[in-house]
C-alpha cells in the first residue's frame, strides 16, 4: 500500500514538473496570441505608425528587423561557416585547435549585453560606423558566430571520411573535396544551424542598444549609416516607455505575435529542412 | 561566389549616400513624443529627409551630441557647466534653440482632499520633511513620492526650483508615463511630469494641483495657457535643442518646420506653449 | 595539365591560409572583448578606490554625491538568480527524469518540440509578459502597488532557464550506463528508488553542468530583468523589493554617459565583473559536461 502511494506520489511530482514546464509555454502563447491577434493585420505589418505611434502599423519595425537580419547573415555565416570547415577539415589535433575551440566556447556564453558595448567600441566608435544599422547588424553578426561554427561544425562531423577519401582519391584538391562534397552534403544540416541562429538574432534587443536602434524613424531604413527601428526594441519600447502605456497595450501585444510569429515561423522552416534531410 | 559578391558591393554602394538627408534626433523624455509627432508631420512637408527619434532622457541627449551619435540634443534643462566643460574640451561649438515651453504638473490622485499647494509645501513633501498627507491635508495617510532618475532634465528642473535634495524614498520611475500610472493606482502618490503628459496621458483619477508661491497669492494651474504666456506659473521652463553649430545648415529644415505656424499647433496641441514672444 | 594542377593547388594553399585566418578571427574576438573591458575597468580604478567599489553601499554616479558600489547590484543580481535557480532547478531536473525515464517515445516526440520552442521565445517577450501577466499577478498576490521585482525577475529568468536544464539534464541522465540501472532492479530495488537513490546521483556531474549552465543564462539576461524588476538601484532587502541588475544598470545607463568619463569607466567595470562571473561559471559547467561526454564513450 505504501508503495503504491509513493509510486503513486513520484508519478505525480515527476510528470507534474513536465506538466508545469508545458503549461508555461501554453500561458506565454496564450496570453500573448489571444490579445495579440486582433490586433495583427495585413494593414499592421505593411502601414506607418501615426498619431504619435498611438496607431498604425509596425512596418519600419518589420523593415528594421529584416535589415539586420540581412546584414548579420552576410557578415557571420562566411565567416563562421569558413572557421568550422577550418576547425572540421584543416585543423590540426594541436594547443592553437583547443585555443581556437575554448574561444568560442567562451564567446558563446557572454552575456548579449557585453556584446553590445564591445559594437559600441568597435563599429560604432572606434570604426566611426556612428549609430547605424551597419553597426547594429555586424554587432549581432559578432553574436551570432559561435552559434553558427558549432552547428556547422556538427553538421560537417555528419559526412563519414569516405567521401572524403574517394574524392582526394580521385585527384581532387583537399578545397575541392570540402567544396564539392563535404558542404553540398552537409548543406541541409549548416543551413538549419544559420536560420535557428538567425531567429535568435531577430529576437535580440540589448546588443542594438547603444548601436542604432530608434524609438521612431519617418521613413524606411534606405541607408547603411541610418539608425532604424526593430521588433523587439518596438515591443520594449511600447511597453514601457510609450506616454499612453495602457493606449498603446494591443499594439504592444500585435508586436509581440509579429516577433514570436517571425521567430516560430523560422524554427518551423529549420525543423523542416532537418526532418527532410535528417540521416536514416 | 560572385553573386556574393555582387551583392555586398550592392550593399556598400547603397549605403554611400551622404548624411545630409539623416537627422538624427535624441535626448529629454518630455520632448520625445512632441519630437515624434513633429516628425511625422515634417514627413508630409519634406519627404527626403530621414529623421531618427530616440528617448532616453536630456542627459542622453546632451552625451550623445558630445558623443557625436545625435545631431539634435533634446533638453528639458539648460546645459550644465560640467558639460559645457566637456564640449570645450573636444572643441565642439554648440548652439541653442528653444522650441516651446513646458509647465512641469504636479500630480496627485483625484481623491486626494488638497486643492492647491505652495512651493514650501512642496519642498517639504518632496525633500522628505513631511512624510504624511496629514501634514498640507485632511488626508492621514503616507506620501508616496514617484520621481524620476538622475539623468531627468524634469528631475534636475524640480529640484534647481525648489532648493531642495529629493527624498531617497522617491521612487525613481524611468518616464513620466509610468510615473503617471503609478499615480492613477496609488492614491497617496504624488509626482511631477510635464504637462503635455497630463492632457495626452488621460487625466482618469488624477488632478494637477495649482500651485501659488506665497499664502494669499492666487495659485496658478499648468494647464492655464494665459497666465502660463504672462510667465506666472513657478514650473514653466523652455525646451531646449541643442547641437553643433556646424550641423545647423542640415537641420535648418526641420528646425525653420519647428518654428513655422504648422510646427507650433501641432506643439501647442499636444500641451505644451509656445515660447514667449 | 600541370599548369591547371598547379593553378588549383595553389588556391588549395591560399583558401587553407584563409580559412585558418577565420579561426584565429575568433580568437581575436575574445581578445578583443577581454582588452575592452580590461582597458575600460583599469581607467576606473585609477579612479575609484576598489576597496569603494566593492564595499561601499550605494551606486549613484555622476553629480555631487557620486557613488560607485558594485554591492548593491552583485546583491541584486544574485538575488533573482538565486530565486530563478531555486524554481528551475527542480522544475527542471524533474522534468528531464520524466522525458528520459518515464515518457514513450511518442510522448517525447511532442515534449521535445515544447521544450525547444519554450527556448526560443525571444527574452524581450518574456519581459512583456512579467510587465502584463505576472507582475500584476504578483501584486494582487500580495497587495503591492505593482509586482516589478526580484520575484517577478526570478520567475521570468527561470522560464528562460528551463529548457537548457532540462536539455542537459535530460543528456546527462540518458548517459547513466542501463547498467547500472539493471544491477539496481537485479538487487531488488524499484524503479523510484533506482531513479533516485542509482540513476541521478549517477548522473550528478552532467546535472550541475546543466544547473551551471542555466545558472550562466539567468545572469546574462538583460531585457527581462530591465523589463519586470522596477530597476531601483538600492540594495534589496528582500523578493518584493525592486531590484537592478548588473545587465539592467549597463542597459540604462550606457546611453546617457559621455564617452571616457568616470561613469563610463564605471560601466565597463561592473561590465567586467559580470564577464568574469559568466566565465567562470560557464567554464565550470563545461568541463562537468565534459566528463559526462567522456563516461558516456
Amino acid at each position: 500500500m505504501k508503495k503504491a502511494l509513493t509510486a503513486a506520489f513520484n508519478w505525480t511530482i515527476l510528470a507534474g514538473s513536465t506538466a508545469i514546464v508545458c503549461l508555461f509555454l501554453g500561458i506565454i502563447l496564450f496570453d500573448i496570441f489571444s490579445k495579440g491577434l486582433p490586433s495583427v493585420s495585413w494593414d499592421f505589418i505593411t502601414k506607418f505608425p501615426t498619431d504619435g505611434m498611438t496607431q498604425g502599423g509596425i512596418l519600419p519595425a518589420v523593415i528594421g528587423t529584416l535589415w539586420l537580419t540581412l546584414i548579420t547573415t552576410l557578415f557571420s555565416v562566411p565567416f563562421g561557416v569558413a572557421c568550422a570547415v577550418y576547425l572540421n577539415e584543416y585543423a590540426p589535433p594541436n594547443a592553437l585547435t583547443g585555443i581556437i575551440r575554448a574561444s568560442i566556447r567562451n564567446l558563446a556564453g557572454i552575456p548579449s549585453i557585453i556584446y553590445g558595448l564591445f559594437g559600441l567600441a568597435l563599429f560604432v566608435q572606434g570604426m566611426g560606423l556612428g549609430t547605424s544599422v551597419l553597426a547594429a547588424g555586424l554587432t549581432l553578426g559578432l553574436l551570432s558566430l559561435p552559434y553558427i561554427i558549432t552547428t556547422t561544425e556538427e553538421a560537417l562531423k555528419q559526412i563519414p571520411n569516405s567521401m572524403r577519401e574517394a574524392a582526394l582519391a580521385l585527384g581532387a584538391t583537399q578545397f575541392e573535396t570540402i567544396r564539392d562534397v563535404v558542404i553540398t552534403r552537409a548543406l541541409p544540416g549548416i543551413l538549419t544551424g544559420v536560420i535557428l541562429t538567425l531567429s535568435r538574432a531577430a529576437g535580440e534587443t540589448a546588443p542594438i542598444l547603444f548601436t542604432g536602434v530608434a524609438f521612431y524613424i519617418n521613413r524606411p531604413t534606405s541607408s547603411l549609416n541610418q539608425e532604424f527601428m526593430a521588433l523587439p526594441y518596438h515591443l520594449y519600447m511600447l511597453s514601457t516607455q510609450h506616454q499612453s502605456i495602457m493606449e498603446v497595450r494591443p499594439l504592444a501585444y500585435g508586436t509581440a505575435v509579429v516577433l514570436i510569429g517571425l521567430v516560430f515561423i523560422l524554427n518551423l522552416i529549420a525543423f523542416y529542412i532537418r526532418y527532410r534531410h535528417r540521416v536514416r | 561566389m560572385n553573386k556574393y559578391l555582387l551583392g555586398l558591393l550592392a550593399v556598400m554602394v547603397f549605403s554611400c549616400t551622404q548624411n545630409d538627408d539623416t537627422i538624427k534626433v535624441k535626448g529629454s523624455d518630455t520632448e520625445v513624443n512632441l519630437a515624434v509627432q513633429l516628425a511625422e508631420t515634417f514627413q508630409e512637408v519634406t519627404p527626403d529627409v530621414f529623421v531618427s527619434i530616440s528617448g532616453g532622457g536630456s542627459g542622453l541627449g546632451i552625451a550623445s551630441l558630445l558623443n557625436g551619435t545625435t545631431d539634435l540634443a533634446n533638453s528639458s534643462r539648460p546645459i550644465n557647466g560640467e558639460e559645457m566643460k566637456l564640449f570645450h574640451q573636444e572643441g565642439i561649438a554648440i548652439d541653442s534653440f528653444i522650441f516651446a515651453q513646458d509647465a512641469v504638473a504636479i500630480v496627485v490622485a483625484k481623491s486626494l482632499p488638497l486643492d492647491s499647494i505652495s512651493t514650501k509645501q512642496l519642498a517639504g513633501i518632496l525633500s522628505g520633511k513631511y512624510k504624511n498627507w496629514s501634514a498640507v491635508s485632511t488626508k492621514n495617510q503616507p506620501i508616496n513620492i514617484y520621481g524620476r532618475q538622475s539623468n531627468s532634465g524634469t528631475h534636475d528642473y524640480v529640484k534647481h526650483q525648489l532648493d531642495i535634495q529629493f527624498s531617497p524614498r522617491a521612487k525613481e520611475m524611468n518616464g513620466n508615463a509610468q510615473i503617471l500610472e503609478a499615480i492613477k493606482s496609488d492614491d497617496s502618490g504624488v509626482g511631477y511630469v510635464g504637462a503635455g503628459y497630463v492632457v495626452h496621458g488621460g487625466s482618469k483619477g488624477i488632478k494637477t494641483l495649482p500651485v501659488y508661491v506665497e499664502s494669499g497669492a492666487a495659485a496658478v494651474s499648468p494647464l492655464d495657457g494665459q497666465m502660463i504666456a504672462a510667465g506666472k506659473y513657478f514650473f514653466q521652463r523652455p525646451l531646449y535643442q541643442y547641437f553643433k553649430t556646424d550641423s545647423y545648415q542640415k537641420l535648418k529644415p526641420f528646425l525653420d518646420f519647428e518654428k513655422s505656424a504648422q510646427g507650433q499647433r501641432l506643439i501647442e496641441s499636444a500641451g505644451y506653449y509656445p515660447v514667449k514672444k | 595539365m600541370t599548369t591547371n594542377l598547379r593553378r588549383r593547388e595553389r588556391t588549395d594553399w591560399l583558401l587553407n591560409r584563409i580559412f585558418k585566418a577565420t579561426g584565429l578571427l575568433t580568437i581575436a574576438v575574445l581578445g578583443g572583448i577581454f582588452f575592452m573591458l580590461l582597458y575600460n575597468s583599469v581607467a576606473f580604478f585609477l579612479d575609484i578606490d576598489p576597496v569603494d567599489f566593492f564595499t561601499g553601499s550605494q551606486w549613484k554616479p555622476g553629480g555631487e554625491s557620486a557613488g560607485y558600489s558594485i554591492l548593491p547590484l552583485l546583491a541584486s543580481t544574485g538575488l533573482v538568480a538565486l530565486g530563478s535557480m531555486a524554481i528551475a532547478v527542480p522544475l527542471g531536473i524533474l522534468t528531464a527524469a520524466f522525458l528520459s525515464e518515464l515518457a514513450p517515445s511518442h510522448l517525447q516526440a511532442i515534449l521535445k518540440p515544447v521544450i525547444e520552442m519554450l527556448a526560443a521565445i525571444p527574452s524581450v517577450a518574456i519581459g512583456f509578459l512579467g510587465i502584463v501577466l505576472v507582475g500584476p499577478g504578483i501584486a494582487t498576490l500580495f497587495g503591492l502597488q505593482n509586482g516589478l521585482n526580484a520575484l517577478n525577475g526570478s520567475i521570468l529568468l527561470a522560464v528562460m532557464a528551463l529548457p537548457t536544464i532540462v536539455t542537459i539534464s535530460e543528456d546527462a541522465i540518458n548517459a547513466v550506463p542501463d547498467s547500472y540501472r539493471e544491477a539496481s532492479l537485479a538487487l531488488g530495488a524499484d524503479r523510484w528508488a533506482t531513479l533516485f537513490r542509482v540513476t541521478l546521483p549517477a548522473a550528478l556531474p552532467g546535472l550541475i553542468a546543466a544547473v551551471m549552465l542555466g545558472l550562466g543564462r539567468a545572469l546574462g539576461e538583460t531585457m527581462t530583468v530591465l523589463m519586470a524588476t522596477g530597476n531601483a538601484s538600492a540594495m534589496p532587502r528582500g523578493f518584493l523589493d525592486s531590484i537592478r541588475t548588473i545587465t539592467a544598470t549597463i542597459a540604462i545607463e550606457m546611453g546617457e554617459v559621455p564617452y571616457r568619463t568616470t561613469h563610463y569607466f564605471a560601466l565597463f567595470a561592473i561590465a567586467a565583473v559580470l564577464f568574469i562571473i559568466t566565465l567562470v561559471i560557464n567554464i565550470l559547467g563545461e568541463t562537468l559536461a565534459n566528463r559526462l561526454r567522456k563516461f558516456h564513450a
